[in-house]
């Protein structure tokens, strides 16, 4: 018995030895960072003045009293839940579709992910180029079969549209390699008896598929949530948070209106707010996560 | 593994982190005497000493780059140059000007930062280094450089604001360049050119600053402005409404771009005319594209004004910077009139007279007279801390004004609440 507790005592130092580091370096670089920023959200703090005079809610009330920044909380919720349903219903789609191929699939893989390898400012220069009213690829499409020129990013009616499209082509890639590896694991014999049950396709996917790959849909749309909620490089450099903010997201906002102009205090809580909501709508996984 | 083994791998690795960790940070002693030895002389003797550069990338900052060569070979120094967006470069600055001992040894400085950074202490006091303006610099480029009669920036490349047009465009549309003179001709040409199938005036709609920015010179020429003698918002004036309306009637006649389509869309004559500045486009007298100074009176018989907005870029010192004696020795170097003269083949536009007057320049560049007037009789922007806050909220207003979303009375009212807001902060 007294061996035993010995043990597990030594064994106790052992794990907090292994994991000290670890704990260290998360410590040093994520609580320390949030601890202060939830600090500075209740003060006045400009960079370059260096003063932070303690000012209790201001930061919040003002923030929820702009309407620049309710119009970018709408436009950052509806772009992510558009995007994230968009990507990973494509993402699904473009996974079965693989998987059920006999020859190719390797190549097709690469040639699926490569939009994901690329950086997103990589990614908003290339679509800018290409939508140019003056020398891009899709005008001069347009203008080849009759049409007239369009400016995608500076009309308020579909400057939203088009960034949305393009985070599409960039990230559902993304959707498509996890649920892949997902389908992976769905064992054959559930489809051999189904099938000898005498289900179809869409049965199979239904009672087969789905149920084995809910955790990994789960997973997909919580990591695309909390990825597309801070857009941010595309909607800078293709359209600035404009026309009209049609585009403009919280993080669009928060550069805008507290890191360009240093205010910190006023960043800090924009930054707060936003890490709120990705929680909130990141709960129902994160609840998931812990229970299991 | 026994518990023994177990407890020196636990303890080796918390030693390596700890070692790390350290190695990362607290070498600001070292820097600190480093940069002590490289003000006072340079590195020790025989050595390259290191500047660092923060400048506005694209053509502004190439043109300094390209007078660097000749300054590293002569004082044994090896200078990067970062190459900074706008408003990267204004955060850059700022974020470094809080350390003892900064990174950057010179910097580009638009005009309109002057009052945020001098405020804070960001720029060193050039007159104290003992750098004054000789007479040959336009006099009116040297006034944002200065607090009181204390130098704390150079006027390096004269940035103005300018009417670009489309050559064949403005004389199908029935006109010389020339005879454009009033707001009215203006618009007339560019209701030919939309009537003719192409965009009569291209313009940046994406930020709030280069909304406003390619707005001011319309305003100006309507009498009207952001902001009164003691700096407060005048947005919801007459004036302002005219000049609004006129721009909306304006814009109407063709399209919202990127900064770079705007340059190539006058250039390949799908758009007419634009408001932009030197440094986007080099004309030539074979060029499609050309530029002259806004028109200054909104009709026929009316009051004329000065429509060129500064955008001068200023060159300064960080009060930090790690080799103060040499960056003022640089700053001087690109500041003389030899040097500025030679830039003005890499695209540089000099504030200086015996520079952008020079009949062997003046034959090869004939813009530059039309940059010299402008440069001479230009409208700086308001000096005020709140520029950057400013120009988001007026942005941002004309912006909705512009697609649609608001009227122009109710744009501006409450661009002039929220700017009132703002001043009283």
């Amino acid at each position: 018995m007294k061996e035993k507790a010995m043990i597990g005592k030594g064994n106790g130092r052992f794990i907090f030895g292994m994991t000290a580091p670890t704990m260290l370096i998360l410590l040093i670089m994520t609580v320390y960072p949030v601890i202060f920023t939830i600090v500075y959200s209740f003060t006045d703090y400009n960079y370059l003045k260096g003063i932070h005079p303690f000012i209790a809610l201001e930061n919040y009330v003002k923030l929820f009293e702009n309407v620049y920044f309710r119009q970018a909380v709408f436009n950052t919720v509806l772009f992510t839940v558009l995007a994230v349903v968009s990507e990973v219903f494509l993402g699904l789609l473009l996974a079965l579709y693989v998987r059920s191929l006999k020859k190719r699939q390797k190549l097709l893989r690469v040639l699926i992910l490569l939009p994901y390898l690329l950086p997103a400012v990589t990614v908003a220069l290339i679509w800018r180029m290409m939508l140019s009213p003056n020398y891009g690829i899709a005008n001069q499409l347009l203008q080849t079969i009759g049409l007239p020129v369009f400016n995608w990013f500076r009309d308020p009616n579909t400057a939203f549209g088009t960034i949305l499209v393009i985070d599409i082509w960039q990230n559902t890639p993304f959707a498509f390699l996890l649920l892949y590896a997902c389908l992976q694991g769905v064992p054959d014999s559930q489809y051999e008896a189904a099938a000898i049950d005498g289900a179809g396709y869409f049965q199979s996917f239904w009672h087969v598929t789905l149920p084995n790959i809910t955790g990994g849909l789960a997973l997909c749309a919580m990591l695309r949530t909390i990825d597309t909620f801070r857009l941010f490089e595309k909607v800078n450099i293709l359209t600035g948070g404009g026309p009209a903010n049609t585009t403009s997201t919280i993080t669009q906002y928060m550069y805008t209106y507290g890191i360009k102009t240093l205010d910190f205090g006023f960043a800090s809580a924009c930054a707060i707010v936003m890490t709120v909501f990705v929680l909130i709508l990141s709960a129902v996984y994160i609840k998931r996560a812990v229970q299991s | 593994m026994n518990m023994k083994k177990k407890r020196l791998v636990a303890a080796a690795l918390s030693a390596a982190m700890l070692a790390s960790l350290t190695a990362c940070g607290g070498s600001t002693g070292e820097t600190s005497q480093a940069a002590a030895d490289a003000s006072s002389g340079g590195a020790a003797e025989g050595e390259t000493t290191k500047m660092t550069l923060i400048l506005r990338g694209g053509s502004y900052g190439d043109v300094l780059k390209a007078s660097l060569p000749e300054f590293e070979a002569e004082h044994n120094v090896e200078i990067e140059v970062l190459d900074m967006s706008f408003d990267d470069l204004h955060t850059g600055i700022a974020l470094d000007a809080v350390n003892e001992v900064g990174t950057y040894d010179l910097c580009m400085v638009d005009g309109s930062w002057m009052a945020e950074f001098t405020t804070n202490g960001v720029l060193a006091n050039l007159s104290d280094m003992g750098y004054s303006f000789d007479e040959d610099i336009i006099p009116n480029t040297t006034e944002i450089c200065k607090v009181g009669e204390d130098i704390y920036l150079a006027p390096y490349f004269g940035n103005v604001t300018v009417m670009l047009y489309n050559k064949a465009n403005v004389e199908a549309a029935g006109y010389q360049p020339e005879d454009i003179q009033t707001l009215d001709d203006m618009l007339a040409v560019a209701q030919a050119a939309k009537a003719s199938g192409v965009n009569g005036f291209a313009y940046r709609g994406d930020t709030g600053d280069n909304i406003v920015s390619d707005f001011l010179p319309i305003l100006l020429a309507c009498g009207g402005w952001v902001v009164d003698d003691n700096n407060q918002p005048t947005v919801n004036t007459q004036e302002f409404k005219d000049a609004m309306n006129y721009y909306m009637e304006l814009i109407g006649t063709g399209a919202a771009m990127s900064k770079d389509d705007v340059t190539a869309a006058v250039d390949n004559g799908s758009a007419t005319l634009a408001i932009g500045w030197p440094g986007w486009y080099v004309p030539s007298a074979d060029s499609a594209a050309d530029y002259m100074v806004s028109p200054g009176m909104r009709s026929e018989g009316a009051e004329s004004f000065n429509t060129s907005e500064y955008g001068t870029w200023t060159i300064g010192i960080p009060a930090n910077a790690p080799h103060p004696d040499l960056a003022l020795e640089l700053l001087q170097y690109v500041m003389d009139p030899e040097v500025q003269l030679a830039s003005i083949a890499n695209g540089g536009v000099p504030c200086r007279y015996s520079c952008l007057q020079n009949e062997e320049i003046l034959a090869e560049y004939p813009h530059l007279s039309i940059v010299c007037d402008a440069l001479d009789q230009g409208v700086y922007r308001p000096a005020i801390e709140e520029w950057t806050d400013f120009t988001n909220i007026l942005g941002t207003e004309m912006g909705n004004i512009m697609a649609g979303v608001k009227t122009v009375d109710e744009g501006l009212a409450d661009a002039q609440t929220q700017l009132e807001e703002l001043m009283q902060q």
